[in-house]
């Protein structure tokens, strides 16, 4: 099933609209879904039809802002011929077909979920289409031609017919074979539906996030971590903690301990009473300052891995021209706290949570708890941000084992300082920049960076997931272990540009040691776009041209780029900035998506003000136009804050910040003027959800410098 | 412990909490209203936000013995029904301004209270009365048009509601809350 779909996936990619393609997916229906209702019509595990006639999208993507909630079901109710808000949404369980092409477990990441699923949805939204289609056509004694299916109707000359009325009929007849999708010359919805489908639900206060799941009898579990990472606790004394009002008991869990209680206030009182003794931590003596100084000197001990060379180092003639560029830690920071529900029985686990990657966390679950993944459900529920910290399955796995322990439903809830505390922070980095130039020309671009691993950690996840059950126990592991030895995310955006110089060169230098890191919006890019995009413009500045001169001079003639970066300069008034203003832009590719940013500054009395920013994207077709410019606005504010406020230090092993005081975030009265504007292409849509970050920085970073003459190469930028 | 008396959307609770409890948790554990979110747990993200007689307040921080004969409104108590929004729930659907939603109940809260103060607020009004409530998904141009567009939608139900047409008053939640003078409740 993998395979034939990521065959599938491969060959669509250039199949246009309106072709019959020969794919069925009622092939899986002999799997049991999670969803399955044997009254309904439910050729595939994505939609099915009850017998009432309302028609049922299963979410197989978390919904944690981006959008997917309304894009998935637009998508599907294209095929349909029926309005996107006539489709009931519900939040889809695991089940094998959910499993992403890509990363192969079902998992909502990589701004993927619409350009991965522009065909599967549609054709299983299709495949329903023909089946009701055909069954009205028998119904009504008329020629399938002779009728359309019109907003959960099939109407024909004569009147029309619910979908109640065909669901026994179609359950009768075989799935196609072949469907076939509509041209997007025939689109009414796609490229054109603006709502939100869950908008009305968040401005009532009815969405139920994770924290918002209510169990009966469920007691609230506040869990004490070492502050430092990977320490363990040694020994504690509860005695004082169970004397406190509400609480129900004190217990160690794998190394940590809980505190139970009737509601999160108890809890989190009583805790504050637990007397504990942690044991030694291995980052012990490790600070964010030990690891910058470690990594500079990495930069000039080791080669690394060559990741790309382009042309002959010959080449590289001239005079050489370095930089060394930082950028820092950086946290999530979700609005919603990290938090989880879980229920244990004999029988199994069941968790509600807001998760990105639902299949990762029942391997996890399942080591955990020693219950088989069969055993476990997860029920998953509206993100109250997600932003990739929401892939890592700790704290589902925390709330397991809890319940299992303490023998009680847990609802396991995080305060702002624990999630500040114990995530899975965006990498620190460095990067040694250089070119070379001869007569006013560059003749080479070569990037080394240094940080530690994402994958190197993630791997084993997947692995423990894919890998089948029978291996012995930890088995999994190693072998996620072992190929873990290169990661492509630490220098995408560096290498593979579209930019071109007689000789190009990226190496990689893996930094071992580091505290726990993960998936941050947008990945390697936040910051290689940072590096490659601010040393583009000291190039610039160096062979005396202009930011966008240079740019378009030295990107490659086919680059989706070149549109993009003109428009913004036409859309941003490029050179005539408004008085005490000054520009800085940058254009970066991710996640197949193209984004430029031109930022307008003033500085006064030390201080960056950021007055404007114009974004121009190119994402191929926008399935929702709007959601498109709210993501390229989301990533702005989000690029911002990372850029003039973000950064996570580590002392003796432990985290420093602790809630949005000293881990501040862009507010209202900080946020510039957005103008976002968009290319539209006939081709397939790509995501959106990451590729507005990436530029900010860059983009501001070069402002900063038309601004005050300052190059300033650490993240967060700080004026001198 | 401490006895608790107050109206919450305009209904009477009457229960028993420990010292100190936060407004925030006995809305959403003993009261089960989880529209009012958690956010920080000290007032800095103003996710919580929730209306005391009118005025917002960060129930996170906020002891709930505190309000004892006073109106509490939450985002579940500005509409009487999906149908007859809020002049601002309304406006935040125009705007599309909702991403993941987590942080809106606690935005909307505090649009509300400044329109209800300010009919027609200035940018300057906005990022002042705003600045205390932070959208971790950015979505902040997006609430300072719909809140421009809230007022308009406010001003037009007013001036329809002079005009002797039976229509929504967007202030009445507050309004009527407002009469409900203390000694009547304890």
């Amino acid at each position: 099933m993998g395979i034939s779909r990521r065959a599938f996936l491969k060959s669509s990619a250039v199949v246009g609209g309106g072709l019959a393609i020969g794919f069925n997916l009622s092939g899986c229906a002999k799997a049991q879904y999670p969803h399955y209702s044997a009254a309904d019509l439910q050729p595939n595990a994505f939609l099915q039809v009850t017998p009432s006639g309302e028609v049922i999208l299963q979410l197989h993507k978390s919904e944690m802002g981006q959008g997917v909630y309304t894009g998935m079901a637009t998508m599907a109710a294209e095929e349909l011929n029926m309005a996107p808000a006539l489709i009931t949404v519900q939040q889809a369980e695991f089940h094998p077909d959910f499993r992403d092409p890509e990363f192969y477990v079902m998992i909502t990441g990589g701004s993927s979920s619409i350009k991965l699923n522009y065909v599967v949805v549609r054709e299983a939204a299709a495949t329903v289409a023909a089946l009701l289609k055909a069954a009205a056509a028998q119904h009504l004694s008329l020629p399938e031609s002779a009728l359309n299916l019109k907003d959960g109707k099939a109407v024909h000359a004569g009147g029309e017919v619910g979908f109640a009325s065909l669901i026994e009929i179609a359950r009768s007849l075989p799935s196609p074979k072949q469907v076939t999708l509509k041209s997007p010359q025939d689109f009414q919805y796609i490229g054109r539906y603006n709502k939100r489908l869950d908008a009305l639900a968040k401005v009532t206060g009815k969405a139920t996030f994770g924290l918002d799941v209510q169990y009966p009898n469920a007691l609230t579990a506040v869990l004490l971590r070492c502050p430092q990472f990977g320490g363990k606790v040694q020994s504690f004394d509860a005695s004082l903690a169970l004397t406190k009002s509400g609480v129900k008991s004190v217990i160690e869990v794998d190394g940590a301990v809980a505190v139970l209680a009737d509601t999160y206030w108890q809890a989190r009182q009583a805790a504050a009473a637990v007397k504990l003794v942690w044991g030694k931590s291995p980052l012990t003596g490790i600070s964010s300052d030990s690891l910058r100084a470690e990594r500079h000197q990495l930069l000039v001990s080791e080669e690394g891995n060559n990741v790309e060379e382009k042309g002959e180092s010959s080449a590289a003639v001239g005079e050489r021209f370095e930089a060394v560029y930082d950028v820092p830690y950086l946290a999530h920071a979700t609005m919603e706290p990290m938090n989880a529900l879980a229920v244990v029985t004999a029988q199994g686990v069941e968790v509600w949570t807001g998760n990105q990657s639902p299949d990762i966390a029942l391997s996890e679950i399942a080591d955990a708890t020693g219950f088989k993944r069969e055993q476990i459900r997860i029920h998953n529920q509206m993100l109250g941000g997600g932003f990739g910290r929401r892939i890592m399955p700790d704290y589902l796995v925390e709330a397991a084992r809890v319940a299992q322990l303490s023998g009680s439903p847990v609802k396991l809830v995080w305060s702002r300082e624990d999630d500040m505390r114990a995530d899975f922070y965006r990498p620190n980095a460095t990067v040694a920049m250089a070119a070379t130039i001869a007569n006013n020309k560059v003749s080479s671009l070569q990037a080394k960076v240094v940080a530690p691993s994402i994958l190197g950690g993630f791997v084993q996840y997947v692995t423990n997931t894919i890998l089948p059950q029978w291996l012995p126990n930890g088995l999994h592991k190693q072998i996620g272990g072992l190929a873990a030895d290169t990661d492509p995310s630490a220098s995408e955006g560096l290498a593979h540009s579209d930019y071109e110089f007689p000789y190009m060169r990226t190496d990689y230098v893996m930094q071992k040691t580091s505290i726990p890191i993960g998936y941050w919006r947008s990945v390697g890019h936040s910051q290689n776009a940072f590096f490659m995009e601010s040393f583009i413009d000291e190039l610039a500045n160096r062979t005396a041209q202009d930011p966008i001169a240079f740019r378009l001079a030295h990107l490659a003639k086919d680059s989706r780029r070149r549109k993009v970066l003109e428009l913004a300069a036409a859309k941003a008034d490029w050179g005539n900035p408004p008085a005490g203003q000054f520009q800085g832009v940058a254009v970066h590719e991710s996640f197949s998506t193209v984004v430029a940013e031109i930022v307008n500054v003033s500085v006064a009395d030390g201080k960056i003000k950021v007055h404007k920013v114009v974004c121009v994207v190119e994402c191929g077709m926008a399935i929702n136009p709007d959601i498109v410019t709210m993501q390229m606005e989301s990533g702005i504010v989000f690029g911002l804050t990372a850029a003039l406020k973000g950064e996570i230090t580590v002392v003796d092993g432990a985290v420093q910040q602790s809630n949005f005081h000293d881990y501040e975030m862009l507010r209202m009265n900080e946020s510039p003027e957005i103008e976002v504007y968009r290319i539209d292409t006939a081709a397939a849509p790509t995501g959106v959800g990451e590729p507005g970050v990436p530029p900010l920085a860059p983009a501001l970073a070069n402002a900063v410098f038309a601004a005050t003459g300052q190059r300033l190469r650490q993240l967060p930028l700080r004026l001198a | 412990m401490a006895d608790l008396a107050f109206t919450l959307n305009g209904q009477q609770q009457n229960l028993t909490v420990d010292e100190g409890t936060p407004l925030l948790w006995v809305l959403r554990e003993h009261l089960a209203m989880t529209g009012t979110k958690f956010g920080c747990g000290m007032g800095l993200c103003g996710a919580c936000t929730v209306h005391m007689d009118g005025s917002p307040i960060r129930s996170c921080s906020y002891p709930a013995e505190y309000v004892n004969g006073r109106a509490i409104t939450t985002i579940e108590g500005l509409a009487a029904s999906d149908d007859d929004l809020h002049p601002v729930q309304q406006a935040w659907l125009e705007m599309n301004v909702p991403q993941c939603g987590y942080c809106q109940s606690g935005q909307i809260m505090s649009a509300v209270a400044l329109l209800a103060n300010n009919s027609a607020p200035t940018d300057a009004d906005i990022d002042s009365a705003m600045a205390g409530n932070i959208c971790r998904c950015g979505t902040y141009p997006r609430i300072r048009k719909a809140i421009h567009r809230a007022a308009e939608l406010q001003g037009a139900v007013i001036s329809a509601a002079t005009a002797g047409v039976q229509h929504y008053d967007p202030t009445a939640v507050v309004l009527n809350i407002n009469h409900i003078s203390d000694g009547e409740i304890v």
